[in-house]
């Protein structure tokens, strides 16, 4: 069966994930992403007390829009002092973003101590932020950024250019960050210039409209490059990051606690809180109850079912989010049997969605047909997710097997069919008992027509033998970008690597999606890019690589006492948007 | 001659091995039996799970509608089965090691014991863990695993035992008589020691069920099937206690009662037999 | 005293057979280049050549297992645990070791103390009362209480205490004041100290009813002495020594057992750590752990046989 060697463990890869400005938790599912070994009951199971009778609509969160963001607080109440204390899902293992795993959690500790080049305003448009301009060329092939004068970093390092390149030649050696950023860049020196002390001119490979979005996530985090070259001669460094931030480092305890607190010369204004601390739950039931009990001012969750109690609850300031990620079933193309279309066709019909939106779900989470929610603009209305409807696969899986059921399934060692039905083998991260539960659910289903092998790794494990493209199929999550160009890399025939690591995790290459693409990402014009984009969501709902099921509905939520919480701004003033897939800023936040 | 028997051993002893034959008995017709299906939804539209105990589901249902009451019966299948299977190997093994080492003592002796005194210091859970993380977790790997875990208790009684009948008179009378060491092994050590291993195969047998408990706690057991531990560990959540309790306390109960009667049982033969070596 | 270099060898050679196995099995079943590197290790680029050479040369991959074995023990032995595979930077395993190896001490200190403060006196009542209803009915307790499964009794302690009444808290916070990390470790502790005091207390009622059957008690009741001060002073003492030498020799076993229970309520101690270092074959931070906690276990069983041959001057060394 599996040798040895399958069983590698991989880390970092997030960062990849990470780097494109997207969330990162690429082990599927939707629970709140656990690092290895998360024992005890982790499930997202219904609250309701009441008696049987009561229907579950009245739990639904309703097809009405998530409030993304909550009103302006008056600035001029602010008070200095306080700290805030904020629960994450889950500890990294460093915060160095040129080689540190930042998932949602990293993400959210990065943003009190870096600051990132772009942002995205209200209008999930980028605005500069740590840069002061973006210059397009005329092709949008050469993107000039200029920095702000006069910023240094937490230990006393200037800001210029060469901090920049530093960075950013750092997370392209990087073999994980690198692979993120190598479709857009070229090879060579040429991706990033500095032409003078304060300004990089940016070659890219393909028409960008919107530049800046690359670099409101972990790429556009500038490290103090004194700091990076001090923890590449002694890695415990990583562990006490140096930026530009809000925020400087004070300590940190791994699995415990990390405490940023106040800096004094913060480039953009004056920061009200005294300090940061930031403690990984990674059961979302603890987490809210340190909530309710006012030990944590704060938190992010995914878990549909913590999410029930907090918008339940009037006290809490609550931020929901589902635009971003979407949970779905994915599928190797490059292998057998999904290579064949009927055979991802027949799983697509088997899928049980109607349970696991109901069972899984719980209500919080809406189906998901596409990337995109019903209110983007760029959704498309036609597309449906086909599922529950096992006839279909039935018939689907004996034109298969008839055709094709003597041909050998690699990973499995057997031959593609057995007894009628498709061998597979579903793969998810664990242990989780949510994850284990989908996976029950999505057999029982599937079992009319495949027979399912389950497999279960730790989380990098999951990740690394997905990237090189050894599994059937698996649960995953992604495409949580806010600016949709940056999600291209899962797409792309370009990112497909037959021989190695392949970000287009199913390996579907389709070139008429990729000029479908590359044609979006180059106009600025949103209502017209909506139209091309909607013919490649198209595209991808014809090609059956994923089962969507949900959006990930992130959740933010703060105690009453806690203000400001979304009038974070840019530097040029622009109110930022509030909350990208369960990360905050703190900036302007305030503490009554 | 029952009368004694059942005088030593106790009413409640045939209770415990009653409850015994019962479960195994569901356990093994399980498919053929009038129980819901245990992989089945039982989605009732319009009221999401879990479902409180009731007429239609004795035990209740999970978070996902499966009736808990037919898949604590199918995972007595599982979790007896890995029982059986590590206590056999065990016996199998360890007894075989124990009784070798005990009859011909001197280096073999030596040898074997330290094996037997390695394997007891090193902490057990970790070597299972570390077994089954590194291989698979298939049913037959867990259930060796648990059962190489079981070879240094049992083979250490088995030598104990082997030691001390091996200085009786049976034994030296049929040396003397001229029977090889094989033939002694087999025709006069044997009988004697099955007897104090009896007991502790039920023992053992209990030990090991409820070590695949704890292995499936930190997400090791089997991957596909359940058993109890698993269904213990996905009612164990501090929502699911909350709020429906019934997902844990139906199989806690079951495992609970068959533990206890697996202890009982290999107490009172132990007891018994012993009592029964003072009368001779 | 040839007894002691006997037994100081016995433990030297059981460690390193202990050792020996771990770290066979985890080289022989895992992978320790993707261990160390992740996907750096597949890559072709040059600077990942150069990560994948750099790393076999710092752990010398390339050497045969014995080799890196005996490397790997010359380390330890001196006090280098080596680098955690799996964080940035790959900070020493002393580091987590020194932050995790106090909390289980103190679960374990805490359990055992638990354990005998629950069968002291429970003893010495049944005992009292021997074959009278209150001891049948702590009979059978205590024999309820052994048969149960550690992570079931986890479940109904946490439901019952947690949940129901609401006493204890079900998180661990290590940056809370020690006072309330005490009271967060209490449930644990209790977990794991109900079974074993049941077993504690078995042993000593039955060496206190061995006792009180002797001549001396008889004497010392004759001469009007009352029955508490007859069990506490006289009784008492003598009794100990099966208990005392099952106390030493399950501080070993709670050593590995605790794992579950660390597990279950989330305190982030060494069993916790152990079980995620296996999952994400994090090498040196298993071997240290196992390396520990088989340490401990030897030392405690020595420190038992010791404890043993001062408290009783009838055994003979």
């Amino acid at each position: 069966m599996r040798s040895s060697s399958s069983h590698r463990p991989f880390r970092r890869l997030g960062a990849v994930l990470a780097t494109a400005g997207l969330v990162v938790t690429a082990c599927g599912g939707s629970d709140d992403s656990e690092p290895a070994a998360e024992p005890a009951a982790e499930s997202a199971s219904e609250p309701a007390s009441e008696p049987a009778e009561e229907p579950a609509g009245d739990d639904t969160l309703g097809e009405t829009e998530t409030d993304v963001t909550l009103p302006p607080d008056d600035d001029a109440d602010s008070i200095f002092g306080g700290t805030l204390r904020y629960g994450l899902e889950a500890d990294v293992n460093g915060l160095n973003p040129t080689s540190s795993a930042l998932a949602a959690s990293g993400l959210m500790m990065a943003n009190a101590v870096y600051d990132t080049l772009a942002v995205y305003d209200e209008n999930d448009v980028s605005t500069p932020h740590l840069a002061e301009s973006f210059t397009p060329n005329d092709t949008l092939t050469t993107w000039t950024m200029k920095l702000r004068e006069g910023i240094t970093f937490h230990d006393g390092t200037p800001l210029n250019a060469e901090a920049v390149l530093v960075n950013f030649n750092a997370q392209r050696g990087d073999p994980l960050v690198g692979l993120a950023i190598m479709p857009f860049f070229p090879a060579d020196d040429t991706a990033a210039i500095a032409v003078d002390d304060l300004t990089i001119e940016f070659n890219v490979n393909f028409p960008i409209a919107d530049f800046g979005s690359i670099l409101t996530g972990q790429l556009g985090m500038v490290a103090s490059p004194t700091w990076i070259a001090a923890a590449k001669e002694d890695p415990t460094l990583n562990q006490a990051p140096v930026g530009t931030g809000p925020f400087v480092f004070d300590s940190r305890s791994e699995d415990s606690v990390t405490r940023f607190v106040r800096n004094e010369e913060w480039w953009g204004g004056d920061v009200y809180l005294d300090a940061v601390e930031f403690y990984p739950v990674t059961d979302g039931d603890d987490r809210n109850s340190l909530l309710f009990n006012g030990d944590l001012d704060a938190l992010h969750t995914t878990n549909q079912a913590s999410i029930l109690d907090l918008v339940d609850n009037a006290d809490y300031q609550t931020i929901i989010d589902d635009t971003g990620e979407e949970s779905y079933a994915m599928m190797n193309t490059a292998i057998p049997p999904f290579d064949d279309i009927r055979a991802r066709q027949a799983l697509a019909h088997a899928t049980p969605i109607e349970e696991y939106v109901e069972l899984i779900g719980l209500g919080v989470s809406r189906r998901a047909t596409q990337r995109f929610t019903p209110e983007s603009i760029n959704y498309n209305p036609d597309l449906v997710q086909v599922g529950n409807d096992p006839d279909t696969a039935v018939a689907l899986v004996a034109e298969y097997c008839e055709e094709r059921g003597e041909e050998t399934n690699p990973l499995l060692g057997t031959t593609t069919c057995t007894d009628g039905k498709i061998n597979v083998e579903l793969q998810w991260s664990g242990p989780s008992v949510v994850q284990t539960r989908i996976a029950e659910l999505l057999d029982e289903a599937w079992s009319v027509g495949f027979n399912v092998t389950f497999q279960e790794l730790p989380q990098d494990a999951h990740v690394l033998q997905t990237a090189i493209g050894q599994y059937n199929v698996n649960t995953w999550r992604q495409f949580g970008a806010v600016d949709v160009w940056t999600d291209n890399v899962w797409l792309l025939c370009a990112t497909i690597n037959p021989a190695g690591l392949s970000l287009n995790w199913p390996r579907n290459c389709d070139e008429d999606r990729d000029a479908l693409l590359f044609q979006a990402t180059a106009m600025s014009d949103l209502e017209a890019r909506a139209e091309v984009l909607k013919q490649a969501e198209a595209l991808i709902n014809e090609a059956f690589t994923y089962v969507f099921f949900t959006h990930t509905t992130w959740v933010n939520s703060f105690a009453d006492n806690v203000r400001g919480v979304c009038d974070h701004t840019s530097a040029g003033g622009e109110r930022m948007r509030c909350a990208v897939s369960g990360r905050t800023w703190f900036s302007k936040v305030w503490i009554e | 001659m029952t009368d004694t028997i059942e005088k030593r051993l106790g009413t409640l002893f045939w209770v415990a091995v009653g409850w015994l034959a019962v479960i195994s008995l569901l356990a093994i017709f399980a498919p053929l039996l009038p129980i819901k299906d245990p992989d089945a939804y039982y989605l009732v539209k319009g009221v999401r799970p879990p479902y409180s105990p009731s007429g239609t589901h004795w035990f209740g249902t999970d978070q996902d509608a499966r009736d808990m009451f037919a898949r604590t019966i199918y995972g007595a299948r599982v979790s007896l089965v890995i029982g059986f299977v590590a206590i056999a190997f065990g016996m199998l093994v360890g007894g075989t090691a124990g009784i070798i080492a005990g009859y011909l003592r001197g280096r073999t002796d030596k040898l074997i014991s330290f094996i037997f005194i390695v394997f007891l210091s090193f902490p057990s859970l970790v070597l299972a863990i570390l077994i089954t993380a590194l291989l698979d977790r298939g049913l037959v790997t867990i259930a060796l695993t648990l059962g190489v875990l079981a070879v240094a208790p049992v083979g250490r009684l088995a030598r104990a035992s082997t030691l001390s009948f091996a200085e009786r008179e049976f034994v030296t009378a049929a040396r003397a008589i001229g029977a090889g060491d094989r033939r002694i092994i087999i025709r006069e050590l044997l009988p004697n020691v099955v007897v104090p291993m009896g007991a502790l195969a039920l023992l053992g047998m209990a030990v090991a069920i409820v070590a695949e408990g704890g292995l499936a706690f930190l997400g090791l057991s089997v991957e596909k099937g359940s058993t109890w531990g698993k269904l213990i560990l996905f009612g164990a959540g501090s929502r699911e206690l909350e709020k429906s309790p019934w997902i844990a306390f139906g199989p806690i109960i079951i495992l609970f009662i068959t533990v206890l009667a697996l202890n009982y049982a290999g107490d009172r033969i132990r007891s018994y037999f012993d009592v029964k070596e003072i009368g001779l | 005293m040839n007894y002691w270099v006997q037994r100081l060898t016995a433990s030297v050679m059981l460690l390193l057979a202990v050792s020996m196995l771990t770290f066979g099995a985890m080289n022989l079943l895992g992978d320790p280049l993707f261990n160390i590197l992740g996907p750096a290790a597949a890559d072709t680029k040059p600077e990942s050549l150069e990560k994948v050479a750099a790393a076999k040369e710092l752990y010398h991959l390339d050497r045969p297992l014995p080799e890196r074995y005996v490397r790997w023990l010359g380390d330890m032995v001196t006090g280098d645990f080596g680098v955690q595979f799996g964080s940035t930077g790959q900070p020493p395993v002393s580091n987590l070791i020194a932050e995790r190896f106090p909390r289980s001490l103190t679960l374990i200190v805490m359990a055992q103390l638990l354990a005998s403060m629950i069968a002291i006196p429970w003893a010495l009542i049944t005992a009292a009362r021997a074959n009278r209803p209150a001891d049948r009915v702590s009979t059978i307790n205590s024999f309820l209480l052994i048969a149960m499964p550690n992570f079931a009794l986890a479940v109904i302690l946490k439901y019952i205490f947690g949940i129901k009444l609401g006493w204890f808290p079900l998180t661990f916070k290590a940056t809370d004041p020690w006072l309330t990390r005490i009271y967060q470790t209490f449930l644990p502790a209790l977990t794991i100290a109900l079974p074993a005091a049941a077993v504690y207390q078995r042993l000593l009622r039955t060496d206190l009813i061995t006792t009180l059957q002797e001549d001396f008690i008889l004497m010392a009741r004759s001469k009007g002495v009352s029955r508490r001060r007859v069990l506490l002073r006289h009784a008492l003492r003598p009794s100990l020594f099966s208990f005392i030498t099952v106390f030493g020799i399950n501080t070993g076993a709670l050593i590995g057992g605790s794992l579950i229970v660390e597990s279950i309520f989330r305190i982030p101690g060494l069993g916790s750590a152990i079980v995620e270092a296996i999952l994400r074959e994090d090498f040196p931070i298993v071997l240290a752990i196992v390396m520990i906690i088989t340490t401990a276990f030897v030392l405690v069983n020595v420190v038992v046989d010791i404890v043993y041959t001062l408290i009783d001057p009838r055994v003979k060394r």
